[in-house]
């Protein structure tokens, strides 16, 4: 008995190599498993061994009736499921063909995003603006020296194209009122020359918080933790006094050095810190012209370099680059 | 800005307790940006004062001499070329085995004759850049001693940034600097020694017109001034400091504008008649200084002598009443001019000088009044025989008052975010020369009158005095507290980022940002004008663009040497009517034999972005109104019910061939402001019919050259109930003709159509294309 089992064993594997189709499949199943197949008879016999066959062939037989099934059960799903002679080359290189988004609106999305979630909302503003929203109402007035620390591209309709994103904090305070959380990513421009690390055309992701209580303290804390989540590691912050007529205090923010994690280098030019973004408290003056009463409210601004930080994350070292249309630079950005 | 710390610490008490190498690291933080910190004097050793005995002439050539020099230990043969050299000059000698410039001093023959040392110039030693020949010391220089240890050569020079000074009038000189760095360090500010004489003299005449202008004008005639020849130490100082040394009483302006921040101008007082202050007459030409012809206009304000123009006030002084080699008795001019006066002046005339930068930051007219005193003591000292030729003479119309600050301490604690001890606000407060009283629940705070002019005016400025000397590196990071107000979000940058991340996957197109001008070359080049706003003050590049398409035809063609075929697109802003519009632009690049695969692309990603992002199916009908850059016979509007969102189009041959001949630009323009507010359709639930569905197609057959659009409006015109969607299956060109072959899914939500529904149906459809006098073949 036990031969003529193997026999059968053997005789089955060899015919379940022939199972590629289903047709094939229910053949060889009722070949050998169906109610007239050898197995089938033999289990029929089962009822006149003796006791200890029995104990010995009933397990047996069940044993293999279940790997007949699932051997023919796995030939077909192999059958179906590759063929085993190709039609085709599977070997050909893929076809490599992707879009890219540019490295700057990637950054910024990663910023917005950390923002959002903060409840900050997006706001939008105009390239070109007037004189009022880029200067006065940040309380720059006409012949103030500090108008020299930008230098505007004025234009023959009289306005200008804004040089700075916080152009929108008048029109944000005043649509919006208090509190406010607000963001807004946007291209800004300055008259200069261009060379690896200057260009005339640049974006800035201005923040603007303004609400009671709205304190110094609050300021490093929410720009430490956004560039901790913007770097996606610990950051030092440090803030050093710096003037924009717009802000009271006015900062600069500084972050210890991504590149040598502030041990000195090249990018930071041996300091350890990387000036990243001018922020301040929001000058008394700004609120009222905003309708905000100043003594009851304060809040804070920045203005984040987002062309500065693409350029840190991927390593970009001239920043003519990113405008420059060249695929040959930007057609791998394409991750998010 | 360059500042010297020998002079810092003349200002300073106990100021050798301080390390004014490391302390600008702190200055960074607590004042005003530091861009460099560079040690002087270190370039050279071994440089001693020599007196010349002898001179001889070089047997061998006609420049060097063979000298004679006194070390104050022994007598040296050194060969000189210098021009300048003479017996009993003091000059510096570089000593054998001394260094300068890395290179070390040996003994060596110059033309025949050995030369035990070298005798030294200015720019030698690194402390002018004056090479004409040895640096000629006083008279009663000590001979023999290291020249490091009389002069001031060894010095620490510290730039600051401008830019960061902008608001502080008080840090545009040494002392103001000195002041922020002994409340820094918690030193004592030294006062400034300065002439206390009042001579009893005759006033000068001084008239000011424009009082509103013009705050003070002091004036003061000084006579028999005897030496005019610069310290050397000063000339050192003037020379590290970016200035060049010309003679003691123009040096004594310049040090006095660089120790105090205070311009002055000294004039010689053989010219000087009556001065008077007020606004030039408009056309006026007036020369300045540095010879050049200046054209004035009545928002100038200019100082005149015996009615004749003098001076620009606070810009540039003119030839007349320069100082020349005579010049034995000056008026001293210290005045304060109003700043916005001063800026246009020098703005308009491009003339910006040290005295306009300083007096557009709005100078503390008090200030003029300790300048002129601090020029007469230092002019005293290199001239003790001097005699005032007048009164002090002092118009000052409008008293600078110091500004009264109340500080509420709730005030201050809200905005710093913490509490912090009235000691520690008085302390910083009076460190830095505010007076303060302490009341229960404020500060009342006198501000100085140094940084009452503009900077300091409102309780804010006060906080970032306390907050700056506080150190913001020891302030409490403090979370917003939660504000659960439901806000206001607008969609406008996440469609953007939605279409571009949409584009970019889906289509494989790249995105690029351009710029907000035409380029001026590449418009020749293709030979497109446009006429749109532009920018003051530039010719070339220009002109702000109004079709971002050409934006984008631009960054193509300096694409297609590095690739065949590829897609751009940008969202960006373009000028239109002087109103900012943001616009996409897609941009494919074909090879010509592509054109019709591009442009059904194209349509494709237009259509499928509406579908996909907005449930908005558009419709395309020919347009012909677009520039004639483009081929207006593929011109195809985009529409939504009936208003126009944009339109595809392809580059007119004639441009393109400037760019290339093999290729064609196929663009998309959508108006994406208009893209913005478009609402999301929202499609509701439909229950799927539970009856079958029937396909009927039908060949209909056009001449060769109709439009299908043609044959679309007279699909339209046939409707019935049954219709669930037209497809439109296949064209085939056949001779002179086309065959269009279209599906019609048909069925009904309440029952099987019967035989006799669907041969009606057909019927009537037959009988309509038949009726537009076209053949149909049923399939």
């Amino acid at each position: 008995m036990q031969e003529k089992l193997k026999d059968l064993v053997a005789r089955a594997t060899e015919e379940a190599k022939s199972i590629h189709s289903e047709a094939d499949y229910l053949n060889i199943k009722s070949k050998f498993l169906g109610k007239k197949s050898e197995l089938a008879e033999y289990m029929s016999q089962i009822k006149f061994m003796s006791s200890e066959d029995k104990k010995l062939f009933g397990p047996l037989f069940n044993k293999i009736k279940n790997e007949f099934e699932k051997l023919f059960a796995d030939k077909l799903e192999e059958a179906e499921n590759g063929s085993e002679t190709l039609t085709f080359d599977p070997t050909l290189p893929v076809n490599d063909n992707h879009g890219s988004l540019h490295p700057v609106t990637i950054v910024g999305r990663e910023v917005t995003n950390i923002l959002k979630d903060m409840g900050f909302m997006i706001l939008s503003g105009p390239e070109m603006d007037s004189e009022y929203y880029n200067f006065e109402a940040l309380n720059v007035p006409k012949n103030h020296p500090a108008r020299d620390m930008q230098d505007t591209y004025w234009l023959d309709n009289g306005m200008l194209l804004r040089t700075q994103t916080s152009a929108l904090q008048n029109r944000a305070m005043r649509k919006y009122g208090i509190p406010l959380k607000a963001c807004a990513p946007g291209r800004c421009f300055r008259n200069e020359d261009l060379d690896a690390s200057h260009e005339n055309t640049f974006f800035q992701l201005e923040g603007l918080v303004i609400d009671k209580d709205i304190s110094i303290s609050n300021l490093i804390y929410t720009m430490e933790g956004m560039l901790r989540e913007v770097f996606k590691k610990d950051v030092n912050v440090r803030l050093r006094p710096g003037f924009f007529p717009f802000t009271e205090p006015g900062f600069e923010l500084d972050c210890s050095c991504t590149i040598c994690d502030g041990k000195g280098c090249p990018t930071c030019k041996n300091s350890g810190w990387i000036e990243l973004c001018p922020c301040g408290m929001v000058h008394p003056n700004v609120l009222e012209e905003g309708g905000i009463d100043s003594t009851k409210y304060s809040g804070f601004a920045f203005g984040l370099g987002l062309t500065r930080l693409a350029m840190m994350k991927y390593k970009i070292n001239d920043i003519r680059v990113l405008n420059s249309g060249d695929l040959r630079y930007l057609e791998d950005f394409n991750v998010r | 800005m360059l500042i010297s710390c020998n002079i810092l610490k003349k200002h300073i008490k106990n100021s050798e307790t301080i390390d004014f190498v490391s302390l600008w690291d702190k200055f960074t933080i607590r004042t005003a940006e530091v861009e460099g910190v560079s040690l002087r004097g270190n370039n050279f050793d071994g440089v001693i004062t020599a007196k010349i005995l002898e001179v001889n002439d070089h047997p061998e050539s006609k420049k060097l001499h063979i000298l004679k020099v006194d070390t104050g230990k022994e007598t040296l043969q050194i060969v000189c070329g210098a021009p300048n050299v003479r017996v009993g000059l003091i000059a510096p000698c570089a000593l054998i085995g001394s260094h300068i410039d890395g290179i070390e001093i040996t003994k060596r023959p110059l033309v025949g004759y050995d030369s035990y040392g070298m005798m030294c110039s200015g720019k030698e030693l690194g402390i002018s850049d004056d090479h004409s020949g040895l640096l000629e010391l006083p008279e009663d220089t000590p001979i023999g001693k290291d020249i490091k240890e009389i002069f001031p050569i060894e010095d620490i020079i510290v730039e600051i940034d401008n830019k960061s000074l902008t608001h502080r009038p008080d840090l545009w000189g040494h002392y103001g600097i000195a002041r922020e760095v002994a409340a820094i360090t918690g030193h004592e500010l030294l006062p400034l020694e300065l002439n206390t004489d009042v001579p009893d003299k005759k006033k000068l005449k001084i008239k000011i017109n424009n009082p509103e202008l013009c705050y003070r004008y002091i004036g003061t005639k000084i006579d028999n001034i005897e030496n005019n020849k610069t310290p050397i130490w000063m000339q050192i100082f003037l020379y590290y400091a970016g200035m060049r040394s010309i003679n003691l009483l123009v040096d004594l302006t310049n040090y006095v504008m660089l120790e105090l921040g205070q311009p002055m101008h000294a004039f010689d007082s053989r010219v000087v008649k009556n001065i008077e202050v007020g606004l030039a007459k408009d056309g006026d030409t007036y020369t300045t200084l540095d010879g050049q012809e200046r054209h004035l206009s009545n928002q100038d304000l200019m100082i005149k002598n015996g009615g004749e123009y003098f001076a620009i006030a606070g810009v540039m002084g003119g030839l007349d009443s320069e100082i020349v080699e005579d010049t034995n008795s000056i008026v001293l001019e210290s005045a304060c001019f109003e700043p916005s006066t001063v800026r246009k002046t020098a703005i308009s005339l491009g003339l910006r000088t040290e005295a306009s930068a300083r007096y557009e930051k709005s100078l503390d007219p008090n200030l003029a009044l300790t300048a002129a005193n601090r020029f007469i003591k230092l002019l005293r000292d290199e001239n003790p025989n001097m005699e005032f030729g007048s009164a002090i003479t002092d118009e000052y119309p409008t008293v600078q008052t110091e500004n009264q600050i109340e500080l509420n301490k709730d005030y201050l604690y809200r905005y710093m975010g913490f509490e912090v001890e009235d000691k520690l606000v008085v302390d910083i407060l009076t460190s830095l020369g505010f007076k303060v009283k302490k009341l229960a629940k404020k500060f009342v705070i006198t501000v100085p009158t140094y940084r009452s002019t503009k900077d300091i005016t409102m309780p804010a400025d006060i906080i970032e005095e306390i907050s700056r000397m506080y150190g913001y590196e020891n302030f409490k990071h403090v979370p917003l507290r939660m504000d659960m107000t439901f806000g206001n979000q607008e969609i406008t940058y996440d469609t953007e980022y939605y279409v571009k991340d949409y584009l970019a996957n889906r289509y494989n197109l790249h995105e690029i940002n351009t710029y907000l001008w035409n380029k001026t070359t590449f418009l020749k080049k293709i030979g497109v004008e446009v006429d749109n706003v532009k920018l003051l003050g530039k010719s070339e590049d220009n002109i702000l663009r109004k079709d971002l398409n050409l934006s984008m035809l631009e960054a193509a063609s300096n694409n297609i040497n590095n690739y065949e075929e590829f897609g751009l697109f940008e969202i960006g802003t373009t000028i239109i009517n002087d109103e900012c519009e943001r616009h996409l632009s897609i941009m494919l690049v074909r090879n010509n034999d592509n054109l019709k695969l591009g442009y059904y692309q194209i349509k494709d990603y237009v259509y499928s972005m509406f579908k996909s992002l907005k449930n908005i199916e558009v419709e395309f009908a020919l347009i012909s109104d677009k520039e004639t850059y483009y081929n207006n016979e593929l011109t195809l509007g985009v529409l939504n019910e009936g208003k126009i969102l944009g339109f595809i189009t392809v580059f007119n041959r004639k441009v393109s061939n400037q760019i290339s001949k093999k290729k064609v630009f196929i663009s998309a323009d959508i108006n994406f402001d208009n893209f913005v507010e478009l609402s999301n359709n929202l499609n509701t639930y439909r229950e799927v019919s539970k009856y079958p569905r029937t396909t009927l197609d039908y060949t209909i057959i056009t001449e060769r050259g109709t439009f299908y659009k043609r044959l679309e409006d007279i699909l339209n015109e046939f409707t019935s109930p049954i219709i669930i969607k037209r497809e439109l299956r296949d064209i085939y060109l056949d001779g002179d003709t086309k065959k269009v072959t279209i599906r019609y899914t048909v069925g009904s939500d309440e029952k099987t159509l019967t035989r006799e529904e669907l041969d009606d149906f057909k019927n009537k459809f037959i009988e309509h294309i038949q009726n537009n006098n076209l053949n149909i073949i049923e399939q």
